[in-house]
């Protein structure tokens, strides 16, 4: 077993970074090493070459367009962790997508949610799982989530400036934490919190989290909530949409909750609740 | 920061049998923010219609212009524009701007009132004029329009089958675009009779 | 600026406008040839006075009326030389059909009449709030509270903080200042 490990194992590099909250125990992998190659232009400036093409937010006339656009939320409270996402991928105003599966299940106990770049996130999360089952290996028990959004974050800040875009929320339950809920984007940053909501339909969905959060929300109250926040989003935000991807993560695992199509849980909340009176039903 | 796609939406008529059918979806947007739900993008001038795709500003500048340039042919004239007419009305009326443009894509669906024939024509901003047997297009979704059309559409379509047509050929490219839909109005129009017809869609 | 700057103008008696500008350098199309907001809205405010006075005050323009004549003006300012940059909101009480009326205009012009509207970065916080609890029947205490609602996330939320509100109503009997 061991030398199956070793295989993997990137070789340790002097200057190696320790996470504060796991000191002795998570090895952060450095910067890109024998698998972790990537062919860059063979040009001076490779970043600014990337950012001139890639990022249509600094130039919107790129002639890449990637994949981008997107409401996710997370949030804790007293029965575990909720995650909520959209399921619509767009390039410019076109529809890539509707049926995009936004969470990422790093393993059966932890969740990463995708926002930005659809390729990065789910090229990073997925390494990010296997970290995590490297770390499981070697030292015979589960990584805190603090951990493994550190070791996330420390190889996309080795990346910065080199234009990887991503917001991720990581999520899970640990005996030694609790529902844990971490913010790590491409820019380097790291939060800790408790209610998150990342990508163009954010502020849509903190308007309805916000004015009905509280730590104390029933299970059931939550996952509502969670989807009405989404919804929420999906209505006012043009690059969100499609169908609502739910968790619910708890201490012993995550638990699916549905990928719903929002035109179903629309109409009937309209017709329920009378809720989007904006929305003519009649001529 | 497109003109034509700042505001969103989109626009579609097609000929049947002996009838015309024409219809838009009802999104206001600013950018990627929905504004609003019921903004119809059809006007009627008698018994002509206008689709107007585009900017906002200027689809409430260009149809309440017309308004007033038909009005006035209707008392010049007393008798209600023709298609053919109205189109080349639409025509000058744009080329007027040929330096500083209106960004709207108009589109005109109606039947003559003297031979019973169908008519529809599409324009660009500046005026010219695409004469059309089949279907015109217009609007952010115009590239999905035109596939959905090419297979969907087909010759001699009764007003019913040509409404569940059109219908179908708006809702399905609205869904791959993400400027467009929230809602959608239809008209049917014969020789004796118009049909207004609200579309139920998707709200996101 | 001044924290007690109110950006409302009253046009008559049961219209009142509120007005903003365009924030950052989003304006492509105006870019540094915006002229002042407060002359534009003495501007319609004036015109919409006059038109009362002239009109021998038996019928003032309806809210409809109102915002089809600033649109009207600020369409015209968008193709010259000088456009006006501003976003408005026009809340009116039709004392005819006697109903009230909301029109939300932005800095190019587009218009459309809403129950409920919001500009800058008050769409984006708000705008969900405003679909989750608006209902064509609340009374004003509800609307108050929902209002309440969408300022407390405001300022949860925003990068900026904005010095107070001024908060207007606009009834069958006319505009009112609130205590907020």
């Amino acid at each position: 077993m061991d030398t199956l490990i070793a295989q993997y194992t990137e070789p340790v590099y002097d200057d190696e970074i320790y996470d504060g909250e796991d000191a002795q125990l998570t090895r952060i992998s450095g910067p890109p090493t024998a698998n972790l190659k990537f062919a860059l232009p063979p040009i001076a400036q490779p970043s600014a070459f990337l950012r001139a093409v890639t990022d249509d937010h600094a130039n919107p006339d790129c002639p890449i367009k990637i994949a981008h656009g997107t409401t996710t939320l997370a949030f804790r409270f007293k029965g575990g962790i909720i995650v909520a996402t959209d399921s619509r991928a767009t390039s410019g105003n076109w529809i890539a997508s509707q049926t995009v599966k936004k969470v990422i299940e790093i393993n059966d106990k932890m969740l990463g949610t995708m926002a930005g770049g659809a390729a990065d996130c789910q090229f990073w999360l997925n390494y990010l799982g296997m970290e995590c089952r490297l770390h499981e290996l070697r030292h015979k028990r589960r990584i805190s989530v603090a951990a493994a959004s550190k070791v996330l974050s420390n190889i996309v800040y080795s990346y910065k400036g080199m234009g990887l875009s991503m917001g991720t929320m990581i999520t899970g339950v640990t005996p030694q934490e609790g529902p844990a809920l971490y913010y790590v984007d491409s820019d380097g940053t790291r939060h800790q919190g408790d209610l998150f909501c990342v990508g163009s339909g954010q502020t849509f969905a903190y308007g309805v989290l916000d004015a009905e959060y509280s730590y104390d929300l029933s299970t059931e109250d939550a996952l509502a909530l969670g989807t009405r926040s989404i919804l929420a989003a999906t209505h006012r935000d043009a690059y969100s949409g499609g169908y609502i991807n739910l968790y619910h993560v708890k201490e012993d695992g995550w638990v699916k909750h549905g990928f719903t199509d929002t035109d179903g849980i629309f109409w009937k909340r309209k017709l329920e609740t009378g809720e989007f009176s904006n929305v003519t039903v009649d001529l | 920061m497109d003109p034509f796609s700042i505001n969103g939406g989109a626009c579609v008529a097609m000929v049947g049998k002996n009838c015309v059918a024409i219809a838009c979806d009802l999104r206001l947007g600013k950018q990627t923010l929905t504004i609003s739900n019921n903004y119809p993008k059809i006007f009627s001038y008698g018994d002509t219609y206008l689709g107007l795709t585009g900017l906002a500003t200027d689809i409430e500048t260009v149809s309440t212009d017309l308004r007033t340039k038909v009005n006035m042919y209707r008392l010049r004239e007393e008798r209600d524009i023709e298609p053919e007419t109205f189109t080349n009305l639409v025509s000058s009326y744009l080329y007027q701007r040929r330096f500083g443009p209106f960004y709207v894509s108009p589109v005109v669906a109606g039947i003559n009132n003297r031979t019973g024939e169908p008519f529809i024509a599409a324009f660009d901003c500046l005026g010219c004029t695409d004469y059309s047997k089949d279907f015109v297009v217009s609007g952010t979704s115009s590239n999905q329009l035109f596939g959905t059309c090419e297979s969907l559409w087909e010759p001699g379509l009764e007003p019913e089958d040509l409404f569940e047509t059109i219908s179908q050929v708006l809702l399905n490219s609205m869904d791959r675009d993400a400027l467009a839909g929230w809602g959608a109005h239809v008209y049917i129009i014969t020789k004796d009779q118009v049909i207004k017809r609200l579309l139920k869609t998707r709200q996101d | 600026m001044k924290a007690e700057d109110d950006k409302t103008r009253i046009l008559n008696d049961h219209c009142l406008m509120a007005y903003s500008g365009e924030a950052g350098d989003t304006g492509m199309l105006t870019r540094s040839f915006g002229r002042g907001k407060v002359q534009f809205a003495e501007f319609i405010q004036a015109n919409v006075q006059l038109y009362g006075m002239r009109s021998n005050c038996t019928q003032a323009l309806s809210p409809s009326s109102v915002s089809s004549f600033v649109r009207t003006e600020l369409a015209k300012s968008l193709r010259s030389r000088k456009p006006y940059n501003l976003n408005l909101l026009i809340g009116g009480y039709d004392t005819v059909n006697d109903k009230p009326e909301l029109y939300w205009l932005d800095f190019l012009a587009a218009k459309d009449k809403l129950p409920y509207a919001a500009h800058g970065y008050a769409q984006y916080y708000c705008l969900s709030i405003l679909d989750k609890h608006h209902h064509p029947n609340i009374d004003l205490e509800q609307g108050l509270k929902i209002l309440r609602m969408c300022i407390e996330e405001l300022d949860r939320r925003m990068p900026m903080n904005f010095k107070g509100v001024n908060v207007k109503v606009i009834t069958k009997t006319g505009i009112q200042d609130l205590e907020y």
